[in-house]
This record gives C-alpha cells, sequence and structure tokens, in this order.
C-alpha cells in the first residue's frame, strides 16, 4: 500500500515540477541575471534583446513541437536554416517575398526527405536527421567556400521587429489551434504515446510523420528569413546549433523527450524564452561562449534527468 | 510420494496498478510430486509461477524453499536455487545457437583462457540432447533452424539437464501435438521418480487429471483449495475453478436462432507464408462466427487479414460488393473493428487518457466547424465510458492504470462509438475476469440482436461454444472443421479437431 502511496505521491511531483517547472523558471532566472548582472538584465532595452533572440527560435521550435510529440526527434533545423537562408538571399534579391518563398521551399524540400526516409524507409529519425543535418551542413559549407553571402541592401534596411513579431504572432497562434484542435495534432501525441496502436485505430502514421517532419522543414524555412534579415551576412555556421537549442528550448519548456499524449504547446514559449533568458543572462556575465555552451549542456542534463518518466519512455523514434 | 515440504507459499500477494493478481495465497508443495495448478484465465497462477521463478517480486508474504527463505530476482538465481521453468510462450532466442541458448546466462563454465569455448559448449549441449534422446537437435544450430515444438524439447532439456529440485511447467501442453506431450510427461515422471518435485499448469483438466498428483486451485487471485487428484473428478475441479456449479449462464442461451444467407464478408482461398493455408469463410449478417485452434495455429492471423492489417496474402477478402480493402484506415471507413490479442500493444494506448482512447477514432464527428470541441469530446467519452461501465476515477485518468478488463471495455467504447457493422474480436476475454467476461459477452449478444456481424477468435474452448453460430476450427493454418450451434456441442468434438 505504501509503495503504492509513494508512487502515487512521486508521479504528482512529477507531474507538478513537468507542468509547473517552466512558469516558475522563469520567474527564477529573470530573478537570478537580475540581481547577478545588477538589474542590468532587466532593463527594457535587454529584455527586447531576449525577444530579438527569440524569433528564430520560437519559430523552429513549432514545427519540433510536432515532431518531438510523436516521440521522434529532428537535428537538421541548424543547417536548414543555413541552406534556406542563402536560397533567401539569393531569391530575394529583388522583394523580399521571393526570397521567403524560396526559403520555405528549400525547408520543405528537406523536411520532405527527412519524413520520407523516416516514415517510408522506417529509419529511425535520430539517424536520418543527424545525416541530413551533415548533408546540407556541408553544402552550406561548399556553398559560402569562396566568401559569405550577403544580404542585398534593402534588407539591411528592415526593421526587423516590424517583420518578425508578426510573422511569430502568427506561427505561434496557428502551431496552437493546430496542436489542440485538430486531428494532426491529436494523432501527433497518439503516435508518441503508443504507435501501434495507432496505426492499428486507423491513423495513417506513415502521412502524419511526412507532415510532422514537412512541417517542420518549412518554419525553419521561414524563420531563415528573419535570420538573414537580423544578421546580414550567411556564412558557413549560419544557423550552427539551432537544432539543439530548440530540443533544449523545448525540454525546458516541460516537453517530455519521449513525446506523448501529455504534451504542451506551451511548452514551445515556455521553453524558448527560458533559453533565450538563460543565454542573454551567460553573456551579460561575459562567461566564455565556450563555458557558456557546457553550461547549457549540463542544464539540458540535469532538466531531462529531473522531468523524464522512465516508465512510459519507449526508445526514442 | 514423500510428504516432505519442498516449498511454502506464505501468504504472497502481488498487485499490477488497482488489479490484484494474487491475494495471500498460502499452501505448500511436497518433494517428489506432480503438483497441478489450476484456475481460469487471470486467476493468478501465471503471476505466483513467475514470482516463484524470479521474473517478478511479491508485494507481500514469502517464499521457503528447502527449509530457508527463498527470494530470486531473476532466473539465474532462481536456477541456482534449485528452480526452472518452462512457459508457455517460445523461451528460445532467436538468432543464438541451441548452445548459447541452453547455456544462456552459465557461459562461464565454458571460458578458457579468458575465452568463451563455443565448441566445449556444442559438445555439452549435443550429449545432453542424446541423453534426452533428442539427437536429431545439434548444439551448433541455429534455434530458428527448428519448429515451434522442436524449440521446446530443447526447453524441457535446458530446464532439467542441471536437475533442478523444482520445475514448472507453465502451459506448455498447449503448443505441443499429441507425441510432444507424450514425451514432456515422461520427462516429468522422470523428475518425480528421482524425488523431485514438478509444478504443472494447464487448461486441460484431463490432463491435470491424469498426469498430477495434487491440484491446487486458484480463482480471481485467491487460493481456494488443493485436492489429491484421486479423489476428485474434473467436474468437481472445474466447480472450483469458476467458485460454483458450471453453467453456461454468462453465455447466451438462445439456440436454433436462424442466421441470415447473406454474407457480408468473405475470405477465399486465402494463403500467407507460413501461417494460413488456403483458408475460405464466409460471414453472415447478424452472426457471430467463432474461429478457434492451437495459438499458432493461425487464427490470430485470420483477423490481422481481414482488419488489413497483414496484407502480404495470396487469395483474395471482400466484401458482398466485391469491394476489397487495402489497409487499416480502410477497413475502418468500411466499417470494420478488431480487438487484438495483444490489447495493451495493438488495442489500447497505454499512456494516454480513456479519453483520448476513446474520441481517438471519432474526431471528425466531434468538431465544430473545423476545430475539434473539446467539450464534445469530454461529453462523448463520458457517454461511451459510462455505456460500457468502464471502471475509473475519471475519462482523464491514464488506460494503463485499469485491469485488463477495464482496458478492454475502453476499447470495445471506442468501437462501439464509431458504429461499425463488422466486428472482429480477437480473445476478447484473454486475463479477463468472469464478471467483466460476462458484461463482453453481453454486449457481443446485443451486438449480434442489432444484427451487426461478428468473428470470434478464441482460444477457449468453452466461449466458443458459448457465444457462437459457427465455429471453425483451424489446424496447422488450414480449416479443419466447422460446427454449427447446438446444445450438445462438446469441448471434446472442438479439440479433436485441434490436434
Amino acid at each position: 500500500m505504501s509503495e503504492k502511496t509513494n508512487m502515487k505521491e512521486e508521479k504528482k511531483l512529477k507531474k507538478s515540477v513537468n507542468g509547473r517547472f517552466s512558469y516558475i523558471g522563469i520567474v527564477i532566472l529573470l530573478a537570478f541575471f537580475g540581481v547577478v548582472t545588477n538589474f542590468k538584465s532587466l532593463t527594457a532595452g535587454n529584455l527586447l534583446l531576449i525577444l530579438q533572440q527569440s524569433y528564430v527560435l520560437l519559430i523552429c521550435a513549432t514545427g519540433v513541437f510536432f515532431v518531438m510529440s510523436m516521440g521522434s526527434l529532428d537535428f537538421s533545423q541548424g543547417a536548414i536554416i543555413g541552406v534556406a537562408s542563402i536560397a533567401v538571399i539569393l531569391a530575394g534579391q529583388e522583394h523580399i517575398a521571393l526570397g521567403m518563398i524560396a526559403g520555405v521551399a528549400v525547408g520543405a524540400a528537406i523536411g520532405l526527405i527527412n519524413g520520407i526516409l523516416h516514415a517510408r524507409f522506417k529509419i529511425g529519425s535520430f539517424i536520418v536527421t543527424i545525416c541530413t543535418m551533415l548533408a546540407f551542413r556541408g553544402l552550406c559549407a561548399f556553398l559560402t567556400t569562396d566568401s559569405p553571402y550577403s544580404a542585398p541592401i534593402y534588407m539591411y534596411m528592415m526593421d526587423a521587429d516590424k517583420f518578425a513579431i508578426p510573422i511569430v504572432v502568427i506561427v505561434l497562434l496557428g502551431g496552437f489551434v493546430v496542436s489542440r484542435y485538430t486531428k494532426l495534432g491529436q494523432y501527433v501525441r497518439m503516435i508518441g504515446a503508443g504507435e501501434t496502436a495507432a496505426r492499428f485505430s486507423g491513423i495513417k502514421i506513415e502521412k502524419i510523420k511526412i507532415i510532422s517532419f514537412v512541417a517542420a522543414g518549412v518554419l525553419a524555412g521561414l524563420a531563415a528569413t528573419i535570420n538573414v534579415i537580423r544578421v546580414g551576412s550567411i556564412t558557413a555556421s549560419a544557423g550552427n546549433l539551432a537544432e539543439t537549442n530548440v530540443m533544449i528550448a523545448l525540454v525546458l519548456g516541460g516537453l517530455p523527450v519521449s513525446g506523448g499524449a501529455k504534451t504542451k504547446f506551451s511548452s514551445v514559449i515556455l521553453g524558448v524564452f527560458m533559453l533565450s533568458i538563460l543565454n542573454n543572462g551567460l553573456v551579460l556575465l561575459q562567461i566564455e561562449p565556450n563555458l557558456q555552451q557546457l553550461i547549457r549542456g549540463l542544464i539540458f542534463l540535469v532538466i531531462v534527468a529531473i522531468t523524464t518518466d522512465r516508465k512510459s519512455l519507449a526508445v526514442i523514434k | 510420494m514423500g510428504n516432505q515440504v519442498l516449498l511454502e507459499i506464505d501468504n504472497i500477494s502481488k498487485a499490477f496498478g488497482i488489479t490484484k493478481a494474487c491475494k495471500n495465497i498460502t499452501f505448500t508443495i511436497n518433494k517428489g510430486e506432480i503438483h497441478g495448478l489450476i484456475g481460469e484465465n487471470g486467476s493468478g497462477k501465471s503471476t505466483l509461477t513467475s514470482m516463484i521463478y524470479g521474473l517478478q517480486s511479491p508485494d507481500e508474504g514469502r517464499f521457503v524453499f528447502l527449509g530457508k527463505e527463498y527470494k530470486a530476482h531473476n532466473q539465474l538465481e532462481a536456477n541456482v536455487a534449485g528452480i526452472s521453468a518452462i512457459v508457455q510462450e517460445a523461451g528460445t532466442l532467436s538468432g543464438l545457437t541451441v548452445a548459447q541458448n541452453m547455456f544462456l546466462g552459465k557461459e562461464k563454465e565454458f571460458i578458457s583462457n579468458g575465452f568463451l569455448n563455443n565448441k566445449k559448449m556444442n559438445v555439452a549441449a549435443d550429449s545432453l540432447l542424446k541423453e534426452y534422446g533428442f539427437e536429431t537437435i545439434k548444439g551448433a544450430d541455429i534455434v530458428d533452424k527448428y519448429n515451434f515444438e522442436t524449440r521446446k524439447f530443447m526447453e524441457i532439456v535446458k530446464a532439467t539437464y542441471f536437475k533442478p529440485e523444482l520445475v514448472i511447467v507453465d502451459e506448455t501442453t498447449t503448443a505441443l501435438s499429441q507425441d510432444g506431450r507424450e514425451i514432456l510427461y515422461e520427462q516429468m515422471d522422470k523428475i518425480r521418480n528421482s524425488g523431485r518435485t514438478v509444478i504443472f499448469i494447464s487448461h486441460d483438466l484431463d490432463e491435470v487429471m491424469s498426469k498430477t498428483d495434487r491440484v491446487s486451485v486458484l480463482r480471481d487471485g485467491e487460493y481456494i483449495t488443493t485436492v489429491n487428484t484421486k479423489e476428485i473428478t474434473a467436474d468437481n475441479l472445474k466447480e472450483l475453478m469458476v467458485g460454483r456449479k458450471v453453467d453456461n449462464r454468462y453465455y447466451r442461451t438462445d439456440y436454433g436462432t436462424p442466421v441470415s444467407e447473406q454474407v457480408v464478408y468473405s475470405m477465399n482461398h486465402v494463403t500467407t507464408k507460413g501461417l494460413l493455408k488456403d483458408v475460405s469463410l464466409e460471414l453472415h449478417k447478424g452472426e457471430i462466427l467463432g474461429i478457434g485452434g492451437l495459438s499458432d495455429c493461425g487464427i490470430h492471423e485470420i483477423g490481422r487479414v481481414l482488419f488489413g492489417a497483414e496484407r502480404n496474402y495470396e487469395g483474395a477478402v471482400k466484401f458482398s460488393d466485391g469491394k476489397r480493402i487495402n489497409s487499416i484506415t480502410e477497413a475502418i471507413a468500411e466499417g470494420i473493428a478488431y480487438t487484438s490479442k495483444d490489447r495493451d500493444n495493438e488495442s489500447v494506448v497505454l499512456n494516454a487518457s480513456i479519453k483520448n482512447n476513446i474520441c481517438m477514432m471519432a474526431y471528425d464527428s466531434l468538431k465544430k466547424g473545423i476545430f475539434i470541441s473539446p467539450s464534445k469530446c469530454n461529453s462523448f467519452a463520458n457517454k461511451f465510458a459510462k455505456k460500457l461501465s468502464v471502471k475509473m476515477q475519471g475519462i482523464e485518468q491514464d488506460v494503463a492504470g485499469l485491469s485488463g478488463g477495464n482496458k478492454q471495455k475502453v476499447v470495445l467504447a471506442r468501437w462501439l462509438a464509431i458504429n461499425p457493422e463488422i466486428l472482429i474480436f480477437d480473445s476478447p476475454t484473454r486475463g479477463i475476469d468472469i464478471k467483466v467476461k460476462a458484461d463482453i459477452y453481453n454486449v457481443m449478444d446485443e451486438l449480434r440482436k442489432e444484427g451487426k456481424s461478428i468473428i470470434m477468435i478464441s482460444e477457449e474452448i468453452m466461449e466458443l461454444i458459448g457465444m457462437c453460430d459457427r465455429i471453425l476450427i483451424l489446424k496447422n493454418g488450414a480449416v479443419n472443421g466447422e460446427f454449427v450451434r447446438n446444445e450438445s456441442l462438446q469441448e471434446q468434438d472442438l479439440i479433436k479437431k485441434m490436434i
């Protein structure tokens, strides 16, 4: 009997940790970095900076949310941003819309490759997306061998915030609605919770998987445009580590690594802001970039270790 | 037959979630006997023996083995203590050789100079196999080369060669032919005659009557009694298992109900690789068509083919209008429902709520405009969970915590919610207690009366006889007999066609 109540309490704790950790986490992080930076981090200017640093992550995390809900992973996000950014510059010489279309098309194509290799050829998403990451990261480096790509002048002149905020808001709203009020949103969770049973319930697993990976690619391609406008010039390292940042953010936001029925879209927003506050704080504290990386890695590990529900965790697909 | 105590089972309890599989079970096993252990599905036999064998540990209580408190955390520890088991399902690891399987976990004995000496292991295996009279099995061969029955022989050797004091034989005979059974019986007798002990679990009461010295009966996780086999009849045993005079009260009671001539779904000369051989069947409107046979004879494959889950077959599966299905999705769209034998993996999503599970296939009807309405989902899930009287804390509860019977009710709720015309029930009452069983039979009977067509695949002969308008019996993948519902139908008639 006592074992049972223990288990219940443990579950409750886990639930509250998973559920509220992110809200409390944001407050703690803000307060912590506020105090240690002598409130430099809480100035309006810095808060705006945190927001600006979150645009790309918010858009990418929306797509990856669906992938991770299925219990899959997408390591190719950063590489997509890199290649799509080049496409944005090449196609967007005259008008931003053409650049956006090109970026999205590149993202969709890479997402489709991921989805087909994973769903139809039954290769684990982990392996597939690491391979596409390497391949397209390589392409990005190859294309920028001689010189970096520079954004057309008019893009430099654009107000990045005015351009990005509406896009981010639309993407987040769309992501929330799809995740909660559509079959796709429900099905990705059911696939994460039990793929075989989902298949026996008539859910078209292949289709849903491919759609999710394409969506993740499309959104990374969309984020590339904002990336170009913010950064201006694209080098071999464009979008570097975006994939890990997105995954860290989602896990910080309370998304179980194994996906499943209990994923919440709020993880996207909470997680991204937590990560951005953390990154920003580490910079303000003038911690060496390599050391920052170490700290992020450790935090990620700790969060995963605390929040993973080992009983329901199957193998990551 | 000595009366020295070998194993005391002392107040053992074990629960899975809210399901109590064993409740304060206490009895003793003597040295030098073949001790039968019987009970209906879900009575706790396998749970009890798996605890003795170290696969699970009891929540409460203890075992005393050879006068000492005994606790095994895995099969190897059990082996070392002197307990081994031959199980119902395949107990060999595919891809390994016979010898590797036989000495799994005991490789230490064959290490020379720091390396595993496979040759030595093969020689040892061969000589053991010879001792048992299985010269045709070779230690160096990969086990997959041999069929199910031959592998069982190998398991018999594996479980007994080191002369354990206690051997558990868990429903092994269902998988064996008559010859195979004789071989197993012979080994059991040998063990007893050398003063050691066998716990023998079987559903076949005749077998239990003829082979055992004493029999213990479990019912709904409780210990009922232990009797001397000589002093009891098979009917008495049945009564003890069920807890009252055996009647067919929970089955349907009508006989001679005419079945419609109209065929709704049919299978024509279907052959699948290695399982089904030229199987044809016709499902009539409003009938319950039973399909029975041994576990591995292909009965479950029929359900998978009919549901579109197995598409790799020759022959045709079609509706009365000639239409065929190519996927599970299409099957469901055409009004076919299917409950799998593998309930936890294929029927329910364990780590999702009852609500998610019930609504999963009905989202199209739960929309407001183009979006799914959460409030419609709630009332929908509540309505069907109540209709099937699912025992739950609420629809947000995870299915994982429900008992087998309640999981099955969730499965039924989900299917009834989308109103299918053809229902394929594979092992619908597997591991489910009598009360819920009765509920499920009731649901089936209601559906039949509504004119739905039902296929019931089952390894339990009694429920086939009790529920079906017609029964097809499969043997080695081919239809080997057909029976029409009537009061005088006996278990033995069906069994004869199965083996």
